[in-house]
């Protein structure tokens, strides 16, 4: 007996999906987000992207080298915090609490609780929040280039507080407003959310689920559909649904339970945005239903086939 | 019924690289080896000893004890080892080593069986020595057993073949129709259902226009088409694709009137009850990325891989990988020297470049496993709770995720991004917990 072989077990064939291929994709899917916020808002808007980016993926390096852990920056999951939490910040936000935020999300959201895979909730939204709490007054957005307005108050803020000056339904689409730089323009995050959808790395309806419970939220509450949808574009809704709630980690895992969460965090979106002190709740919602997570998954999940008796016997 | 839900399910690319190929009949091998328990339950206990002179189709030992099957010589020559061989099978049990005379000569004792009723029938097929080939090896004697027990309305006929590579069983209702039709008029003869329906994949075309054909005159029998998804040929899968119902726990599926048989199957009953011949060969389909010119071989049972691969063109690279069945769900062997079993629908070996295992890295819970199980189970639940210290919580918390749904299909792993072995620790899981409530069990007695 000559040559012997390894005997694992089957299967001995694989789809050929990474998890490295995978948050590519979701890099791929936020480049036409960060291409429009440099064309909207300009060079400074790199400043946040880049900061975050680069602290993430070395504050990420540093912990692995310093607690001996098997370096993990390869599989590009600190390169999508990163730049996550960079395009929703504004150019308002100094270096340094671009950086403070980021280290925060990969070392305390991520790290600490045992790297990718185990964070209880997505690190992006939770230094977001994180930040809003502790440097809310430069939290606000910062106005597009070459746009004068005496107020610098984004269109959330305006909604609030009776809607006079909002930008034109047309540039919320396109994304010439105030707000976090890669938050505004919704026509290249519904690219990037095309893309994903395309390339299977998300379920359509999640976004569509949590966007649309806010419109008809919205409009069953104000009758009035012109308003629904710019509450709908306002604030970081797009962003939050396309690539926050779709995280794997931090949303149950089963379809019915994807479901259950994206309407969670839609309903409760217009609740903080209507009856609490901010005028921002994506990422509030979102981190709740991190919470709620594991609890919606159990409730949702599916009854193995055959299971249970005969329910219609004939 | 017009609207049913859908099964989850992969699509797994189909390789089918030898559909158009007629088997090809294989020389006689210079030596055959046969393993003792190559059917499901109790192994078999030899008859023969070494020195003996053995024919084709000559009893070499018998089955004793629950769910057991015959083995038979699969090629005429002398017995020269009953030695286990440890090497190839990892167990203590004998191993009957036939070495050829290359003459072929069949037992002359043999003749077509002719019994009168049902009980007769599995009677005669409990030395038929066949067992499911589509992968289970259930032996036939004890398929038909339970139609003595359960009024049988619909014989289900696999042809759904989803293993990627393998086309043994598409060749089986090409080449071999007249071998089905009397396979059917025997079923007819002593179970005598209602109907017959003939289950295929959507990718043997040929396969499901030669069975409407065959059948063209015969109400009593249909040809369902199915959609080519894997695992499209598993038995929960196939009832409920082809006949719209579902198996519950706890109970039999001949409970429901149905029983399965996969169509390779149905063909040896045939040729078994026609001629007396037990099953001694089989259609094997040899492929995968290292064998030079992939075909169908008709190889006698016990015939090493390296007879077939020789016959296959030999190999145009370094092999890495050898697998006895498809790449979903078969069986990795260590050598070359590994004989065909009954079971044995293909025999796969893959390029190092092929056979590279990937390193697991941590599970992302993107939920892939958990939106192609077919049978709605949470994979990832599985290898969490293996990991549990408590040997009694342990057990618990398999029982409560009911790990004991999992067909061991495979399609987890299959999907996975972080190449976890799913499946691995699935079967792992199934074992320990079966451990588990047969030690409890016993416990509980005393």
């Amino acid at each position: 007996m000559d040559k012997r072989f390894e005997t694992p077990s089957s299967p001995f064939t694989h789809c050929g999906a990474s998890t490295q291929r995978i948050m590519l994709d979701v890099i791929i899917a936020l480049l036409p987000a960060t291409a429009a916020a440099i064309v909207i808002f300009g060079a400074p808007a790199l400043v946040p992207v880049l900061s975050c980016v680069i602290a993430a993926v070395v504050s990420e390096f540093l912990f692995n080298a310093i607690t001996h852990r098997k370096q993990s920056i390869g599989d590009l999951s600190a390169v999508v915090t990163g730049l996550l939490l960079g395009l929703n910040l504004s150019t308002n936000v100094p270096v340094w609490q671009c950086v403070l935020g980021s280290v925060f999300a990969i070392v305390f959201v991520k790290c600490l609780f045992g790297g990718l895979g185990h964070n209880f909730a997505n690190p992006a939204i939770t230094a977001r929040v994180f930040m809003l709490v502790s440097f809310s007054q430069v939290m606000g957005g910062a106005m597009p280039k070459g746009v004068d307005l005496v107020t610098s108050a984004t269109p959330l803020e305006v909604l609030s507080t009776g809607g006079e000056g909002l930008p034109s339904l047309l540039d919320m689409f396109l994304g010439v407003r105030g707000g976090a730089v890669g938050e505004t323009c919704v026509i290249a995050l519904l690219l990037g959310f095309a893309y994903l959808v395309l390339r299977r790395v998300i379920r359509w309806y999640v976004p569509a689920i949590f966007v649309g419970s806010v419109f008809v939220l919205y409009f069953v509450t104000t009758g009035s559909a012109v308003t629904a949808l710019y509450e709908i574009m306002a604030g970081g809704l797009f962003l939050g649904a396309i690539f926050m709630a779709t995280d794997y980690q931090t949303s149950p895992i089963n379809d019915k339970g994807k479901a259950f969460f994206a309407l969670g965090c839609g309903i409760l979106t217009f609740v903080i945005r209507e009856y609490c002190a901010y005028p921002e709740g994506v990422s509030l919602s979102i981190l709740v239903m991190n919470i709620l997570a594991p609890m919606i998954e159990k409730w949702t999940a599916a009854t193995p086939l055959g299971l249970g008796g005969p329910k219609n016997a004939k | 019924m017009a609207f049913r839900k859908r099964l989850q399910s992969v699509h797994v690319p189909h390789h089918k690289n030898t559909a158009g190929m007629k088997a090809e009949t294989l020389p006689p091998p210079k030596e055959v080896l046969l393993p003792m328990n190559m059917h499901m339950g109790t192994p078999a206990v030899p008859v023969v000893g070494v020195g003996d002179y053995v024919r084709v189709g000559q009893k070499l030992a018998r089955g004793e004890g629950s769910i057991t099957c015959e083995v038979h010589a699969t090629v005429s020559g002398t017995v020269v080892s009953l030695d286990p061989m440890p090497d190839l099978f990892g167990n203590d049990l004998p191993v009957i080593r036939i070495e050829s005379d290359g003459k072929m000569e069949a037992d002359p004792t043999l003749a077509p069986r002719t019994a009168e009723d049902l009980a007769a029938f599995v009677e005669d097929l409990h030395e038929s020595g066949i067992v499911g080939l589509g992968g289970a090896a259930f032996p036939v004697d004890w398929k038909f057993d339970a139609a003595q027990r359960n009024t049988v309305k619909t014989m289900l006929i696999n042809g759904a073949e989803c293993e990627p590579y393998v086309t043994s069983d598409d060749r089986m209702m090409l080449d071999h129709g007249e071998d089905i039709r009397r396979g059917i008029e025997i079923l007819k003869k002593y179970v005598k259902p209602e109907n017959f329906v003939f289950a295929i994949e959507n990718n043997k075309p040929n396969a499901i226009a030669a069975m409407k054909e065959l059948f063209a005159d015969d109400p009593a029998v249909s040809v369902v088409t199915l959609e080519s998804s894997y695992p499209q040929g598993a038995k929960q899968m196939i009832l409920y694709n082809a006949l719209g119902k579902v198996v519950y726990a706890g109970q039999r599926f001949a409970t429901l009137g149905v029983i399965i048989i996969n169509v390779s199957t149905l063909a040896k009953v045939a040729r078994f009850m026609d001629t007396g011949m037990p099953l001694v060969d089989r259609v094997v389909t040899i492929d995968g990325s290292a064998v030079r010119e992939p075909k169908n071989l008709l190889v006698p049972i016990g015939t090493p891989y390296r007879c077939l691969v020789e016959a296959a063109g030999g190999l145009k690279c370094e092999p890495g990988r050898v697998v006895n069945g498809g790449p979903m769900m078969g069986h990795a062997v260590p050598s070359l020297d590994y004989p065909v079993l009954k079971t044995t629908s293909s025999v796969l070996v893959f390029s190092e470049a092929d056979s590279v295992i990937h390193e697991p890295s941590p599970c992302i819970h993107c939920g892939r496993c958990v939106s192609h199980c077919p049978m709605n189970l949470n994979p990832t639940a599985f290898s969490d709770d293996l990991e549990e210290e408590n040997a009694d919580k342990r057990a618990l918390l398999l029982d409560r995720d009911h790990v004991n749904f999992c067909i061991e299909c495979g399609s987890c792993s299959y999907v996975c991004p972080a190449h976890r072995p799913l499946a691995e620790n699935n079967r792992a899981a199934k074992k320990y917990l079966k451990k588990y409530k047969a030690d409890h069990a016993e416990g509980g007695k005393k």
